[in-house]
C-alpha cells in the first residue's frame, strides 16, 4: 500500500505541519538572501572594498564579483521564496554559503581582520570572535539549505 | 539541475550587467586596487611612501612614525620610536596623541597587511586636520620587519 507512495504523499498522511515548517524555512532562507543582496546592490563600491579586504580574489576580479554576486544572491533568494527552479536555487545558495564559511575560516586562521583588511597579531582581540559568530550563523543557514535541498530532491523523486 | 544552475546564473549576470551599465554610480568592471589608487591624495598626488624613503627618513630622524594598529599590537612590537595612534580608537586617544604630532615634519603612518585600511583612514583624517605631510607606508609593519629595520617592543614576531 505504501510502496508507490511519494514522499510528499506521506507528508500529507503524517500531517500538514511539516509542510508548513518547510515552507517557512524556505521563505526564511530566501528572505535572508534577498535582504543580504539589497545593500550590496545599492552600494557596489563599498561592497567591492569589502571583497578587497577579504584578500582572497585577484585584484582584477574584485569589481566583477562586487557587481555580479549581489544580483546572484537576489535571484537565488527570489527563486527560493517563489519555489521556482528550487533544486538549482538551493544548490547555488548552499554553494555560496559554503564558500563564505570557507573564506571566513581561512581569514580567521591567518589572522586577517576583514573589517579593515589588516592582520592582527595581538592575542585577545575581539575581532575573531565576531567572525566566528558569522561563521556559526552562516553554518546554521547552510544546514537549513541542505535540509531544504534534501527535501526538494526527495519530493522530485 | 545544470540547466537551472546556468539559467539562474545567466539571469543574474544579465541583471548585473544592465544595472551597472545604466546606473550613474556604476563601478568600473575592473578596478585599480593598487595602493597608490586606494590611498591617493585630494590634490591628485599619492599619499604612499616607499620603504626606501621611509628608511632614509628614519636614519635622518626627520620623520615621525605613527602606528595605526591597536594598542595591543603596538605593545607587541612596533617600528622604533613610533607613536601609537590606533585608528579604531581615534576619538578616545586623539587628545593625548595630537600634541605629539608636529605639523612641520613628515608623518609616516603604517599598519599591517597589503589591504590594511587603518593607516589610509588615519592619514586621510590627519590630512583633514592640516597634516599635509602624512603618508602611508603600505603593509608597513611586515615590510619593515622583513627588511630587518629597527623595531622595539615585546615579541615583534
Amino acid at each position: 500500500m505504501t510502496a508507490g507512495m511519494t514522499f510528499s504523499d506521506s507528508d500529507k498522511r503524517g500531517g500538514g505541519n511539516i509542510h508548513w515548517v518547510r515552507a517557512g524555512l524556505r521563505v526564511l532562507f530566501g528572505v535572508v538572501f534577498v535582504t543580504a543582496s539589497i545593500d550590496k546592490i545599492a552600494n557596489p563600491a563599498a561592497f567591492a572594498e569589502v571583497i578587497f579586504n577579504y584578500q582572497i580574489l585577484p585584484d582584477a576580479w574584485v569589481n566583477l564579483a562586487a557587481i555580479g554576486l549581489p544580483w546572484l544572491e537576489l535571484v537565488i533568494g527570489l527563486a527560493v521564496i517563489a519555489g521556482i527552479w528550487l533544486p538549482g536555487a538551493l544548490l547555488w545558495g548552499n554553494l555560496l554559503l559554503a564558500a563564505f564559511i570557507g573564506v571566513l575560516v581561512f581569514n580567521i586562521s591567518r589572522g586577517l581582520n576583514i573589517d579593515c583588511g589588516c592582520f592582527h597579531a595581538a592575542a585577545g582581540d575581539a575581532d575573531p570572535a565576531e567572525m566566528w559568530w558569522t561563521v556559526i550563523r552562516d553554518a546554521a543557514l547552510l544546514s537549513v539549505g541542505l535540509y531544504l535541498s534534501w527535501t526538494a530532491s526527495a519530493a522530485e523523486n | 539541475m545544470a540547466r537551472q544552475l546556468i539559467g539562474l546564473w545567466f539571469m543574474s549576470a544579465l541583471l548585473a550587467l544592465a544595472a551597472n551599465s545604466l546606473r550613474p554610480d556604476g563601478i568600473a568592471w575592473v578596478g585599480d586596487w593598487s595602493p597608490e589608487a586606494r590611498i591617493g591624495g585630494n590634490s591628485g598626488g599619492s599619499r604612499v611612501i616607499s620603504l626606501e624613503e621611509s628608511a632614509e627618513r628614519f636614519e635622518t630622524g626627520d620623520a615621525i612614525f605613527v602606528d595605526a594598529r591597536s594598542a595591543a599590537e603596538y605593545e607587541a612590537g612596533h617600528i622604533q620610536g613610533a607613536i601609537s595612534f590606533p585608528w579604531q580608537d581615534f576619538d578616545a586617544v586623539f587628545e593625548s596623541v595630537f600634541p605629539l604630532l608636529p605639523e612641520d615634519r613628515p608623518l609616516i603612518v603604517y599598519c599591517d597587511g597589503e589591504a590594511c585600511s587603518l593607516s589610509k583612514d588615519l592619514v586621510q583624517a590627519l590630512a583633514e586636520l592640516g597634516f599635509s605631510n602624512a603618508r602611508v607606508l603600505v603593509n608597513g609593519w611586515s615590510v619593515w620587519r622583513a627588511h630587518g629595520l629597527p623595531i622595539e617592543g615585546g615579541g615583534g614576531e
